[in-house]
């Protein structure tokens, strides 16, 4: 061991950790009587099967049920809204790096905006307000009226089934807009890290304003964004748990509905917490892998 | 647009006129630095005009405020016949008429050697890729790096990466060439390579305003000297009077300091 914790490795109890195990000890004498009440608990985990899956005698076929599909809208929603926070993190991003009063007031707004407001009053916001708004100008309803069975499937795939297709575009757009203003962020330190001398250099070899945006600070930018933006992403997903609220019916609503009809309260929420650690976990896993060949690319 | 301008019927102007006007440039910086306080210059065609003076005294502020990287707060400069003014057309035009080498390489780290030079042609002179890279495969034979044109910078020692920053800055053939401070950053032994690069330059008639803390090269390639000190041309002349016969008192005291 290296470094400047090596010193610390050697010596076994630090005060903290003294702190720490008698934190820990209290807890135990605190929920003790708890735990072993809950000790007496009946299991049932069948019932979580019996949610994940079900026979479809039409098909003759196991199908996804309530919670597998609250997981698999957890990922359209998440990725969805991960496009949308990622291009409006791009977008005012770049113009949060730019020199202007004008850009760089829009931008500081929105982000402070998005992050000094709680999520779930954002929701609500969004949904009421400007879900309406978005819904309304994209002619969504319409859309959704006139489609035919075909581009009904491939949109149930893609995002959701046509009925829940307005509520799921504002969740998507709240999620958007509120992760968007962490992307902002990151991109923005992400064209910060980029030495003056590249942009330098790009203005005395006569690049637009753009090119050198585009060929010279954004790939470079890159290597800064890339890993944050995929840690973010991470929150995307757990974050996505609050539009529950609008009954999009994503895997924290489902749990919900489950427990309505249940009442296995512990069997669910251990379930429903470690299908989000799943996958959490792999963007996680995923993310270090990135960082790992930007690293390889960087030592190059 | 047409793609390709041929630089040489511009020669024929008149050649008398300089190429470099600067008349009574001031520039004041947000902390109330006055980098420059009232400098002029005229710079004939194919002159080499050596700019040297003590750390802070304003000569990369100087270069900078001729290709526009800093605007200047008043007075005049007109590179080529192009006054730099906010037109921004002008501006561009005369970002492409001045090449600069900075100190720090400042090379594309994520991009090859042969990709750092064609770049600015394809996207400013609106050159095809293979245009692009026959002139850069010249210019690298130029520098003597004909075969690194895939490398990475990373991948070139300091001299090689300063020697590809000048091929770039060449690729857009610019009638102009702002150095500043090319050598400093280097390890002693790859000096030399860079100042033989520059030496040809000059010989093949470039014009070049060079900042530099290398006497003895300054001496050799200037025809002019300017010794600048607080933001202020202090004297301006012939590079071996400068150096060996000063005028003024504090341009003797700076050089008895540095050679
Ligand atoms: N961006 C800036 N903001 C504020 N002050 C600046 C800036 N750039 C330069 N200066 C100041 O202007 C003065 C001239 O700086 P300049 O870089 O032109 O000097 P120099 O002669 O190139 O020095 P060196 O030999 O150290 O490179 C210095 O006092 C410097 O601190
Ligand atoms: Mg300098």
């Amino acid at each position: 061991m290296i470094g400047p914790y090596a010193s610390h490795q050697r010596r076994f109890f630090s005060p903290l950790d003294v702190v720490l195990l008698a934190l820990l000890a209290a807890m135990v004498v605190w929920l003790g009587p708890g735990l072993i009440r809950a000790g007496e608990y009946r299991w049932n985990w069948s019932v979580i099967w019996r949610y994940m899956v079900r026979y479809d005698p039409v098909s003759d076929r196991m199908r996804p049920n309530v919670l597998l599909n609250g997981f698999f809208t957890t990922i359209r929603l998440s990725i969805w809204s991960g496009v949308v926070a990622m291009i409006i993190g791009l977008v005012m991003g770049v113009l949060a790096s730019r020199r202007r009063l004008l850009a760089r007031l829009v931008t500081r707004t929105y982000v402070e905006f998005a992050r000094n407001t709680p999520p779930l009053v954002l929701v609500f916001l969004f949904y009421y307000f400007l879900g309406q708004q978005i819904t309304a100008i994209l002619g969504l309803e319409q859309w959704v009226a006139a489609m035919d069975p075909r581009t009904a499937r491939i949109v149930t795939i893609l995002a959701a089934p046509p009925r829940q297709l307005p509520a799921f575009v504002s969740a998507v757009a709240t999620l958007g807009i509120f992760e968007g203003a962490y992307l902002t962020e990151i991109v923005r330190a992400g064209i910060q890290s980029v030495p003056k001398g590249q942009w330098e250099a790009g203005y005395a070899l006569g690049l637009s304003s753009r090119d050198r945006y585009r060929f010279v600070v954004l790939p470079q930018a890159w290597r800064v964004v890339l890993p944050a933006a995929v840690g973010q992403f991470i929150s995307i997903i757990k974050d996505s748990s609050i539009v529950a609220v609008i009954s999009i019916p994503e895997l924290t609503f489902q749990g919900l509905e489950v427990m309505a009809a249940t009442y296995r309260t512990f069997e669910i929420w251990i379930t429903i917490a470690l299908m989000y650690f799943l996958l959490s976990s792999i963007c996680s896993w995923g993310a270090r892998g990135i960082e790992r060949r930007l690293a390889r690319h960087v030592a190059r | 647009m047409s793609t390709t301008i041929d630089k040489d019927d511009k020669d024929d102007k008149d050649d008398k006129e300089p190429i470099i006007h600067v008349r009574n440039v001031v520039k004041t910086f947000g902390n109330g630095v006055r980098a420059l306080d009232g400098v002029s210059i005229d710079i004939g065609r194919r002159e080499v005009v050596v700019v040297v003076g003590p750390s802070g005294s304003g000569k990369s502020t100087f270069l900078r405020c001729l290709n526009g990287l800093e605007t200047a707060d008043s007075g005049e400069i007109v590179i080529d016949g192009i006054p730099l003014d906010h037109n921004r057309k002008n501006r561009l035009e005369i970002r492409k008429e001045a090449g600069m080498v900075f100190q720090q390489f400042n090379l594309f780290p994520h991009m090859t050697v042969g990709r750092n030079i064609d770049l600015a042609q394809i996207r400013v002179r609106g050159a095809s890729t293979e245009e692009a890279r026959r002139n850069t495969c010249e210019l690298l034979t130029k520098v003597g790096l004909e075969d690194r044109v895939d490398a990475y910078p990373a991948q070139l020692s300091g001299g090689q990466q300063q020697r590809v920053a000048i091929a770039r800055a060449l690729a857009l053939r610019p009638r102009v060439m702002l150095f500043d401070e090319a050598t400093s950053a280097l390890d002693p032994e790859m000096i030399g390579e860079v100042l033989d690069v520059m030496r040809d330059l000059a010989r093949e008639g470039m014009t070049m305003v060079v900042v530099t803390h290398e006497m003895g090269f300054a001496r050799e390639v200037g025809d002019r000297a300017v010794f600048i000190d607080e933001g202020r041309f202090i004297e301006i002349g012939p590079a071996a009077e400068v150096f060996d016969n000063a005028k003024e008192e504090r341009t003797r005291e700076f050089l008895s300091k540095v050679l």
